[in-house]
């Protein structure tokens, strides 16, 4: 192929891939069938907590999808990431039903205490900070999701519990 | 299948869309997203018409709106324009200055001062990555969504599967996409970020720079032939015309030399 320099070189600690691991999800788990792709993504994203480079280029040619494609995925769900998340991820949820029992006070808290931005993950990889749309629980909002578990009316003494925790650690 | 066009009727196949039919039969819907040679792929919704099919008109795009019963389109009418007027404003929001949307503006009535500037030198259209998928080397893609969609290469760097063929630049409606050629290189910018870089041959012959260096092996196995041999790579082609035909002069026209007296 045509050779070409990287223009700009990201230079990043990026977990080693288990190539094996990656087999197994790929040809065991999904028998190697390109429109399973999606969820092979998803499971790649489980073992690693964000898409690492080297693993969706090794699914690339695995499973014969160019890579831009792959790209193109990863980049359309909010769900995958290309970036390192934090061990613990908190999801304040800013739909409509959320939003008006006044869930952005609980981010502006989250950013205040922890200082994290949305999207941004805390330096010492502690924690990731999302803030995301209706998560289907609108009845008893506003609703955090605390590493996938649901505190359903919850306040700034549920994510006080929760800093405290983690700060445990 | 009966189709009343603007009031006419026009001659259509059923599975045609409108805007096929409209362009067989003369009448114009603009367009910014359709290329006749890719699927079409409704992003920039400046085709759209008016079509009632009996249940009372629908405002659908023309370019990928297949027609099956008895319809009247309407492609002009005071519904479609504004709409059309709407969407050309909200797009030169993104792509100010471009000469196209600028001559669409004048035939709709645009008013570019009505929204603020946001300008992204993007419509969104998606056809520098399609014709990238279809005839390139899957190089180019429409990261991200909703109006944060962005051309991007893969990670966002220089592309290794770039065949520096430049149809993306070609494409373009807005002139986003450059191709450069300089100093011995071809480069492709998107948006002033370089997508892809390949060295260029030089002619043995003329010494001219010709073309991208490639890996001509996958290039003839997509065209389908992998027994044709690969053109000379070394030879800029109006050197091998050239040469060519001085070769055949050479070997058939000696006898007509006229041998000049004096
Ligand atoms: S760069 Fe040009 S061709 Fe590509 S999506 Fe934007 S406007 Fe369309
Ligand atoms: S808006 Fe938060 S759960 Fe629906
Ligand atoms: S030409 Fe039909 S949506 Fe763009």
């Amino acid at each position: 192929m045509a050779a070409s320099e990287p223009a700009t070189e990201i230079i990043c600690q990026e977990p080693e891939v288990d190539f094996m691991l990656l087999d197994r999800i790929i040809n065991e788990d999904f028998g190697g069938n390109r429109e399973t792709m999606i969820m092979m993504m998803q499971a790649i994203q489980h073992e690693y907590r964000f898409l690492p480079e080297p693993a969706l280029r090794y699914l690339s040619q695995s499973i014969g999808v160019p890579l831009t494609k792959i790209y193109e995925v990863a980049t359309f769900y909010a769900s995958f990431s290309l970036i390192p998340k934090g061990k613990h991820i908190l999801q304040i949820c800013t739909g409509t039903a959320c939003h008006l029992r006044g869930s952005h006070r609980m981010v502006e808290h989250m950013i205040e205490k922890m200082s994290v931005s949305p999207g941004g993950t805390t330096e010492d990889m502690k924690l990731t900070l999302e803030v995301v749309n209706c998560v289907g629980a609108c009845a008893v909002a506003p609703v955090v999701v605390e590493d996938e578990k649901y505190y359903p009316k919850a306040d700034i003494s549920t994510l006080d519990k929760f800093i405290e925790r983690i700060n445990a650690e | 299948m009966k189709i009343i066009m603007d009031g006419n009727e026009v001659a259509a196949t059923s599975g045609q869309t409108i805007l096929e039919v409209a362009r067989a039969n003369g009448v114009r819907i603009p367009t910014l997203c359709h290329n006749d040679a890719l699927e079409p792929a409704a992003m920039c919704r400046l085709c759209t018409v008016e079509v009632d099919e009996g249940r009372g008109p629908r405002l659908v795009t023309a370019c990928n709106y297949p027609l099956r019963r008895d319809a009247q389109v309407f492609t002009n009418s005071e519904r479609v324009r504004a709409g059309r007027k709407l969407i050309i404003e909200m797009l030169y929001t993104r792509c100010r200055g471009s000469e196209l949307l600028e001559e669409l503006g004048r035939e709709y009535g645009a008013d570019f001062t009505r929204f603020a500037p946001n300008d992204k030198q993007c419509i969104m259209c998606g056809l520098c990555a399609r014709v990238c998928e279809r005839v390139g080397g899957k190089t180019l893609t429409l990261s991200g969504r909703g109006v944060e969609i962005t051309v991007a290469t893969a990670f966002d760097r220089a592309s290794e599967f770039c065949i520096a063929c430049g149809a993306c630049a070609r494409i373009c409606p807005v002139q986003t996409i450059k191709m450069i050629d300089e100093d011995g290189e071809r480069r492709i910018l998107v948006q002033g970020r370089e997508a892809s870089r390949v060295k260029l041959i030089e002619c043995v012959s003329c010494g001219k720079r010709f073309g991208p260096v490639l890996d001509l092996k996958e290039i003839n196995e997509r065209a389908g032939d992998s027994k044709v041999p690969p053109p000379n790579q070394g030879v800029c082609p109006e050197c091998s015309r050239r040469n060519l035909a001085a070769r055949m002069a050479e070997r058939h026209f000696e006898q007509f030399e006229t041998g000049e007296e004096g």
